[in-house]
């Protein structure tokens, strides 16, 4: 084993990204299951974004560090192994979710959606993590997803709310609601890439 | 007990709760307070949608928090630290989950302070329902116990948002599973209200607000948190009678539990559109609720229910052209009088069907007037205000427009037209609503059935026959010279004894 996989294992140990690559796949089947069934309008776009938010929710809580401070001393490798393990996990989300949608079920919205809402509200966790610590990193996202399951409920029983930081509720190919995830995830990467979670050495597991 | 006190104290000061607040007062505002202040100022409206709202905007920010308090002391790594304490584990957690709960608690009674407080302004009658905010606030504690528990049992990094996401998604979840009035997921303390009829301003207010869900909610969300919480002192060391007094307390709280989501399922929507639960039920809240009408200076006084007395400048000014055209004459009512709907579930073909004088709420609950549309002596006439119906809120403008057809209605049955009336009826009917200067009243435009009218109810006055002509030469006499004919000739016409040549 090469030192840089053997750092990419322990990272990856560290950080519980085995454990969040479980949830990310219980995720994809509760999806599929959950489009056996025939929901109505806006119950067909917000029962996905429940689960969108907990594989965000996942993909967030791997910003947590477990040495707190003292692991910001041991080199400059850090920055890229935090990029990289969020990178890849929100990409194992998108794919995992579309691949469970693609199995001969039919997503409201399409992977665009799915795409647009995970990467946003993972950004929206990162930055909690950033600013509130690791640990905490579930408490934006949650909330979000509280007022886009509203903002969905008021497309259908107006008066809608149309603002694009409000984006599960635009739809698929709206330019703001695109832009507007894309900042915070982009801001949400920058954040903990920089400085990584806000972490204290007692807030450990 | 003033260690017991200290400790709540500490915890208080140490918890996570209040880092959710200011999300939660956001979310509130946007989810709950936008929302209720949008409706009227009718509070069995609003305390209905204040408690599914809240019990939403509470659940994940809540259950997420209580896990994170309850995997405290393996997330810092003392629990083996604390162990040694002389004091038993579920005593010291309990403080933690108390400290938790009042904080939930006081952010909750905040935001129906506000909501109650705003609505005490503008409602014009009635007071605060208190068993929705009951049933929510109970709902806090029960959230608080399934995270802590959560917290307590698995400690993990994932554990707070896998049991906020979780608790939020079966919350919402479960509504979709309520199919009708037997349903067990009424239990849900998201349910205010019968489900498949919505939030209707129209129920709890000609009749009371029937408790029998709400105590049948508290009883499941009291007996839901006691069963958490036993179930944590069973699994926590601590001498024997603490073992045995938590197997007692969570046998007592399942069973309790149990009880309630089973007479939940015994529950029917009764005819005021409210969930009766036999075995819960006080049959002295069929009785209806007493109050003086409010009633306008019209020519026949329009009464309403004083807490839709906001309504009536805008019911008054809409029916006061035909009432002007019929008061004083022969058969007159003598006032019209809002009355109850009355509610009726698994009768409708589909939403939006009209079933005889009423209408069909989107889930196919069948709503009706309480009682036939006129009668008594001396003669009242009754008004269903569409405002009672479910739906989103009307404007003034949008109520003027629906309560117009009650006035033509009320013509009708004053000519005794309809099905099988003779062409004279149909003539003077048409006169007088035209005459009425009611928008859009023409004689072929009121018989043809449209704008608000039921088609169907008058047939057969159409352009160029003799009853439009006669329609259009009665509207344009003098009010005085159409008041004395009809006078004169009013009996008669009813019994189908008037021939169109006769109408002047």
């Amino acid at each position: 084993m090469t030192s840089t996989t053997r750092l990419l294992r322990l990272y990856a140990v560290s950080r519980r990204v085995p454990f969040a690559l479980i949830a990310i796949a219980a995720c994809a089947v509760a999806l599929r299951v959950m489009l056996l069934g025939h929901w109505d309008a806006y119950g067909a776009l917000q029962l996905p974004l429940v689960i969108e938010t907990a594989a965000a929710t996942a993909t967030a809580a791997t910003a947590a560090s477990v040495f707190g401070e003292p692991e910001r001393v041991t080199g400059r490798w850090l920055p890229y192994l935090r990029l990289t393990a969020t990178l890849a996990l929100t990409a194992a989300a998108i794919g995992a979710l579309a691949t469970a949608a693609a199995t001969g079920a039919h997503l409201a919205g399409g992977d665009l959606v799915m795409a647009r809402n995970l990467a946003g509200i993972t950004g929206l966790g990162l930055l909690c993590a950033a600013a509130l610590g690791g640990g905490l990193s579930w408490t934006g996202p949650t909330g979000y997803l509280v007022a886009g399951v509203y903002a969905l409920y008021t497309v259908w029983h107006g008066p809608a709310i149309t603002t694009p930081w409000l984006w599960p509720a635009r739809p698929p190919h709206d330019l703001g609601g695109l832009l507007s995830a894309g900042a915070v995830f982009a801001a949400g990467l920058a954040a903990v890439t920089v400085g990584g979670a806000r972490d204290r050495l007692s807030n450990g597991e | 007990m003033r260690a017991a006190g200290r400790l709540i104290s500490l915890e208080l000061r140490h918890n996570a709760m209040p880092l959710m607040l200011p999300l939660i007062a956001a979310l509130f505002w946007l989810t709950t307070y936008r929302k209720v202040m949008a409706m009227p100022p009718l509070w069995n409206v609003r305390a209905a949608s204040l408690q599914m709202n809240s019990v939403i905007v509470f659940v994940a920010p809540l259950a997420g928090a209580a896990a994170w308090m309850g995997s405290r002391e393996s997330r810092r790594r003392v629990t083996d630290t604390v162990s040694i304490t002389p004091r038993a584990r579920w005593a010291r957690l309990l403080p933690t989950w108390a400290a938790t709960t009042i904080w939930a608690l006081v952010a909750y009674l905040g935001c129906v302070a506000v909501l109650y407080g705003a609505t005490a302004r503008q409602a014009s009658w009635g007071g605060p329902l208190w068993w929705p905010v009951a049933v929510a606030a109970a709902s806090l504690p029960a959230f608080t116990a399934l995270g802590f528990a959560a917290g307590v049992f698995a400690p993990s990094r994932f554990t707070a948002p896998i049991t906020a996401i979780a608790a939020f998604f079966i919350l919402v979840v479960s509504t979709e599973l309520i199919i009708g009035s037997h349903s067990y997921w009424q239990i849900t303390p998201v349910v205010a209200y019968a489900w498949d009829l919505g939030a209707d301003p129209g129920v709890a207010t000609f009749y009371p607000f029937l408790p029998d869900l709400p105590i049948a909610q508290l009883m499941f969300l009291g007996g839901f948190t006691v069963t958490l919480l036993g179930a944590l002192a069973l699994t926590s060391e601590g001498a024997r009678a603490l073992r045995i007094a938590a197997v007692g307390l969570t046998v007592a709280g399942l069973a309790v539990a149990v009880t309630a989501v089973m007479l939940a399922g015994t529950g029917t929507m009764d005819a005021h559109g409210m969930i009766r639960i036999p075995a819960l039920h006080d049959a002295a809240d069929d009785q209806p609720v007493r109050f003086t009408p409010v009633c306008s200076r019209t020519a026949i006084p329009v009464c309403l229910n004083p807490a839709y007395s906001s309504y009536l400048a805008a019911t008054a000014a809409t029916l006061e052209p035909v009432l002007e055209q019929i008061a004083g004459l022969p058969g007159a009512p003598v006032r019209i009088l809002q009355e109850a709907a009355a509610y009726k579930q698994d009768t409708c073909q589909g939403p939006g069907s009209r079933v005889r004088s009423g209408t069909c709420s989107p889930n196919g609950v069948e709503i009706n007037p309480g009682s036939p549309m006129s009668g008594g002596s001396p003669l009242v006439y009754r008004l269903l205000l569409p405002a009672q119906l479910p739906g989103p809120a009307l404007t003034t403008a949008q109520m003027a427009s629906q309560t117009r057809g009650d006035g033509w209605d009320m013509v009708r049955n004053f000519i005794g037209d309809g099905p099988g009336a003779s062409p004279a009826q149909d003539a003077v009917t048409a006169a007088i609503i035209m005459a009425g200067k009611q928008p859009g009243a023409t004689a072929t435009f009121i018989q043809n059935g449209q704008d608000g009218t039921d088609a169907g109810r008058a047939p057969g006055l159409t352009t160029g026959t003799p009853a439009n002509a006669a329609a259009k030469r009665f509207a344009a006499l003098p009010a005085s010279a159409r008041h004395a004919w009809l006078a004169g000739h009013l009996a008669a016409l009813r019994v189908g004894q008037i021939t169109v040549a006769q109408v002047p």
